[in-house]
């Protein structure tokens, strides 16, 4: 009676049986599995409390979780069918951390074979997930003839089975080939999608086949509504890759599948369609109005679908998804908040500016009641309303704000910040407010990250806004008020400040003579280094160590100092010996905005420490005897055609420059399968002034392989003679071979070439592209100790200043500075900055002045710290 | 325990449960020997090498046998450990032609008597000497003196000469084991 009410209790509680029991206990209790005769009803109740805390994410260690299983493999004795089962969950829970696992294969394999039907599916799994690679022989007789089981459960659950083991153990399952051929000819619509899914994990690697496969099954109708989702992905993807328009029949397949009588299967047929490639009108609009009839479905699951799917695609199919617009606008007041903000974030993509304001004004009334998820997605429609009308800022703006001060999680915080921060950087007009924004933001903030981020942005923007003392006080607050590493981001914001307004300065030093006291070393260190460097009133010295950042790869940096620390030498650490870092350049930035935009959800910030191509190459180059000695690489061009692709021989180059030489790597590929090729090598006729100093041939290169040759050149004296094009022959010894086995049919070869298309080293193959964030300031600083240079062109092949800035910045290997290489809509004339160094160090600083009237006129001004090098610049552009 | 059942045991109708342990090397004959005593519908027709354990269930004179049939392959003999604590009986299963191993035999012997879970126990020990209708095969007297089994004073054992694919010799073993055990049952008032 007392546990009676006790019971009654707890539920009263809303806590449930299981609440409070310890994993120690637990394993204790195991022990009652060791008494014979089993008693079943409290081994069950053990069974459930151990799987219970194992999925509440209790850890067991390794013997721990032996002991529990050896003891759980003695209740193979007791014939109960409940318990047998929670055994099965039991072996598969543990399988991953008790050792010798493998002791229950035979028990299993009896009880998958046996003639208890309750046992057989849950058996197959369990083995499964106890067996590896090299005892998966062993059981596949078994295997076999489960796949083919009339049992559909038992079919099932080894078709799944087989389809997890493909992980560890491709071969073997691809053996099973015939009997899921067979079982996809299953009435059972489970049985069917599973075997598909096999099937087509066995042959994924091969196109050929999947082709096949899928034509097969186009034909023939498929019960199973999955398995038709599954075949419409499989066709889907196939029409992907084969670039060249659609695949007339799989299409077809497609289409029809939008009048299956399944939803599922209809609507995965329009989700292919829409987000097919190339399209025409007609196709999609049979797809979109499918969508379209969802939208009003009563059940909440298709509208849910069908919006999310609009959503994705109102970008790239604006007018199609216009067309739903009256059914969206119905969506808006939806009682599920899920597609209600799809429904209106598709509308602000697709709708006028003109809606815009009733739109926000509609998110507005529920933004705090849906996840962070959806906030996420409402603040990237945001961004490219933003963008597409940036009369709209200061609307876009306050909400933006708005939703700044409510709580949520990072992943939210940061996407907003970054829209603030994009809509800043696009549009002059909003920075003021979107500072102020931001530094009323960072008052609060509690994600160390973002505020750090955020600082540095104030300290690169707010010197430059009419008023930069009113930020002073948001950055020194947070000196006073948060964690050293946010403390320190505060001091070298400041910093900036004093070193680019001059009326600040005095203010600043009293400010970091107080950090000067901080307790965090790193947070004293900066404060020191920078009112040392501020005290000096030099503003080259500014420039150089304040303003602008330091131009090495990172990766570089920590490999050369490790090396210096490792070599016990008394010199200095040369700065000058580490590569420069690579500016990522605009088409990769915009890649990787469009990946993260097209995605709905987004899948967490999974970025790594880029290597930057260099940093390969540099660490391939080593491995190459001789190349060592050229010191460190420079910059290595992009790859270089140098045949035409569908030819007998394929060979790209990339050209590695050092300082004083370069090494040309040549890719060489062998496409006729009857020729063996040997001692491949490239012979080139230098023009004057370059010489060869080595070259490595490649020794062998059969069929289908890359070989690759390297030619080492060391660069003329003269600066004037390193733009030069170069005559190229392939030459090698060829060797008949059997085309089956590769192995030549005699000893001997003969010689032959293969005429390459000349080779050019121009200017951008010598010059690093580096980033200036104030490209004013170190224009001025070089005019002092420095040559300049100037020059006017007409450039009649340009029609358009937008084509001039590009083929400029592409010719010149430089890097645009202050977003120069963006033009604001209808100007007739431009001014580009650009700023780079050239091989061994000298800056190049470069300002064109475009001016548009019948072609494109251009004034060339060229800054330099070495004067060979400005006038090579003027004089190759021409 | 329902009453019903509390009532048969008081009585002796209800069976007892024992739960004895087959071993030995591979390919001696363990699972071959159990398979002998199943009722007929439940026996297989071939046997394969068993991966791990598996428990099979029989009957001898109101006795019934839940037998652990371990797994002899080498890499998994250092399983048998885990079970020898639960079991009231144990049956070591010997190749009688397998002269090159019966070195092997022996050094699993001992490691398994002087086991902390059996050595203070007085559980029987029933050897089969397996294969005896191979032609070289050793006797069983012999193969007893080659485990040096006269050594073993603390246990009761007995050892006798098998043929388990005709059954021979297998319950005149198994009836010694049974006996044996309901005594050790009595004994330790279990």
């Amino acid at each position: 009676m007392s546990s009676f009410k006790k019971d009654k209790k707890e539920e009263e509680d809303g806590s449930c049986l299981f609440t409070g029991i310890e994993k120690t206990t637990v394993l204790q209790e195991c022990r009652t599995f060791n008494e014979t005769p089993v008693n079943p009803k409290k081994c069950i109740r053990i069974m459930t409390s151990i799987l219970y805390l194992l999925n509440q994410g209790e850890q067991l260690s390794s013997t721990e979780a032996t002991e529990a299983f050896f003891a759980m493999t003695k209740l193979f004795q007791s014939q109960d069918v409940i318990l047998r089962r929670m055994v099965y969950l039991g072996i598969k829970e543990l399988s991953g951390v008790a050792d010798d696992v493998i002791i229950v294969t035979s028990s299993l394999t009896k009880d998958m074979t046996g003639k208890e039907d309750l046992y057989r599916a849950a058996a197959i799994r369990a083995l499964c997930s106890i067996t590896d690679a090299t005892m998966l022989q062993a059981i596949e007789r078994y295997m076999k003839q489960a796949i083919v089981d009339r049992n559909s459960a038992v079919s099932s659950a080894a078709l799944v089975s087989s389809l997890h083991m493909t992980k560890m153990a491709n071969d073997v399952v691809k053996r099973y080939v015939n009997e899921a051929q067979e079982a996809i000819n299953s009435d059972n619509i489970m049985v069917q999608y599973h075997a598909l899914g096999v099937l087509y994990h066995i042959r994924k690697t091969d196109k050929l086949a999947v082709n096949k496969l899928v034509a097969k099954l186009t034909k023939s109708s498929l019960r199973s509504p999955y398995a038709a989702c599954m075949l419409i992905r499989m066709a889907a993807k196939l029409l992907e890759e084969e670039e060249n328009g659609s695949d007339l029949p799989f299409f077809d397949f497609i289409e029809s599948c939008l009048r299956h009588k399944s939803e599922v299967v209809i609507y995965e047929a329009a989700h292919a369609i829409v987000n097919l490639k190339c399209t025409t009108n007609s196709e999609l609009a049979h797809a979109i109005s499918c969508l379209q009839s969802f939208c009003n479905s009563p059940k909440a699951t298709l509208r849910f679908a069908a919006v999310r799917t609009l959503n994705q695609v109102a970008i790239s199919h604006l007018a199609a998804v216009k067309l739903c617009n009256m059914d969206l606008e119905n969506l808006i007041t939806d009682s599920n908040r899920s597609i209600a903000t799809l429904a209106i974030t598709t509308l602000l993509k697709t709708g006028s500016e003109s809606s815009v304001d009733r739109l926000m004004k509609q998110i507005a009334t529920f933004v705090s009641e849906i996840s962070d998820e959806f906030k996420v997605v409402v603040v990237q429609a945001i961004r490219a309303l933003s963008l597409k009308f940036p009369r709209k800022h200061s609307v876009l703006m306050t909400f933006l704000s708005m939703m700044l001060r409510d709580e949520g999680g990072l992943e939210y915080k940061a996407s907003i910040a970054d829209t603030i921060i994009t809509i800043i950087e696009d549009n002059p007009d909003a920075k003021e407010i979107g500072l102020a924004h931001l530094c009323e933001f960072i008052e609060d903030c509690e994600h160390t990250s973002l505020a750090v981020r955020i600082l540095h942005l104030l300290g690169k923007e707010g010197p430059r806004t009419k008023q930069p003392s009113k930020y002073i006080r948001f950055i020194y607050n947070r000196v006073i008020l948060e964690n050293p590493t946010v403390r320190a981001a505060a001091i070298s914001a400041m910093a900036q400040f004093g070193a680019t307004c001059p009326d600040l300065l005095e203010n600043i030093l009293v400010l970091l003579a107080r950090c000067q006291m901080d307790s965090d070393d790193e947070v004293r260190d900066r404060a020191t280094y920078y009112s040392n460097i501020l005290s000096y009133l030099d503003p080259s010295l500014y420039n150089s160590y304040i303003i602008e950042s330091p131009q090495v790869s990172i990766p570089s940096l920590e490999r050369s100092l490790k090396e210096y620390c490792d070599g016990c030498t008394d010199e200095p650490f040369d700065l000058k010996s580490v590569p420069i870092a690579v500016v990522p350049t605009n088409e990769e930035v915009t890649r990787a905005q469009q990946k993260s935009e097209g995605m709905i959800m987004s899948t967490g910030p999974t970025k790594k420490v880029k290597v930057s191509r260099e940093e390969n190459y540099a660490q391939k180059l080593t491995l190459i005897p001789g190349i060592a000695q050229a010191g460190s690489l420079f910059r290595s061009s992009e790859v270089v055609e140098l045949t035409e692709s569908e030819t007998e021989y394929v060979v790209r180059c990339i050209k590695h420059t050092f300082s004083r030489c370069i090494v040309l790597q040549f890719d060489c590929l062998n496409t006729l399968s009857d020729q063996l090729l040997e001692n491949v090598r490239v012979q080139l006729e230098p023009s004057e002034g370059y010489k060869i100093l080595k070259e490595i041939p490649c020794e062998k290169l059969p069929y289908n392989e890359t070989g690759t040759t390297y030619i080492v050149l060391q660069y003329p004296e003269n600066f004037f003679a390193s733009v030069a094009t170069f005559g190229a022959v392939l030459k090698f010894i060829v060797k008949d071979c059997d085309p089956d086995t590769g192995l030549p049919d005699t000893d001997e070869g003969y010689d032959d070439e293969y005429i390459l298309e000349d080779l050019e080293i121009n200017l951008g193959d010598q010059i690093q592209r580096v980033s200036k964030v104030n490209w004013q300031a170190s224009w001025e600083e070089l005019s002092e100790n420095c040559v300049e240079m100037e020059e006017t062109y007409s450039l009649a092949s340009m029609s358009t200043l937008e084509e001039a800035v590009k083929n400029i910045i592409q010719f010149l290997g430089l890097q645009p500075a202050e977003r120069s290489d963006k033009i604001p809509e209808g100007k007739t004339t431009h001014t580009l900055l650009l700023a780079g160094i050239f091989r061994g160090g000298a800056d190049i600083l470069v300002r064109a002045k475009l001016a548009l009237a019948d072609g494109v006129t251009m004034q060339l001004t060229v800054r330099s710290t070495h004067p060979d090098v400005a006038e090579l610049v003027t004089a190759s552009v021409g | 325990m329902g009453l019903f059942q509390k009532l048969a045991l008081f009585l002796g109708i209800r069976k007892k449960e024992v739960n004895v342990l087959v071993i030995g090397l591979n390919n001696s004959g363990k699972s071959t020997v159990i398979n002998h005593f199943k009722n007929d519908e439940d026996k297989a027709s071939d046997i394969v090498p068993t991966v791990g354990f598996s428990i099979e269930r029989f009957q001898n004179q109101n006795l019934a046998f839940t037998a652990f049939d371990m797994s002899g392959h080498g890499k998994y003999r250092d399983l048998w450990e885990h079970y020898y604590k639960d079991c009231h009986g144990i049956i070591f299963v010997v190749d009688s032609s397998d002269r090159l191993r019966l070195v092997v035999v022996k050094d699993e012997l001992d490691i398994l008597l002087q086991h902390p879970d059996v050595c203070n126990r007085k559980i029987p020990v029933l050897f089969f000497a397996n294969k005896m209708d191979c032609k070289d095969a050793l006797s069983s007297v012999k193969i007893a003196a080659g485990l040096g089994m006269d050594k073993i004073m603390d246990k009761p054992w007995h050892i006798s000469a098998s043929n388990a694919l005709t059954g021979e010799g297998l319950n005149e073993g198994v009836e010694w084991l049974t006996q044996q055990i309901r005594e050790y049952i009595v004994n330790n008032k279990f």
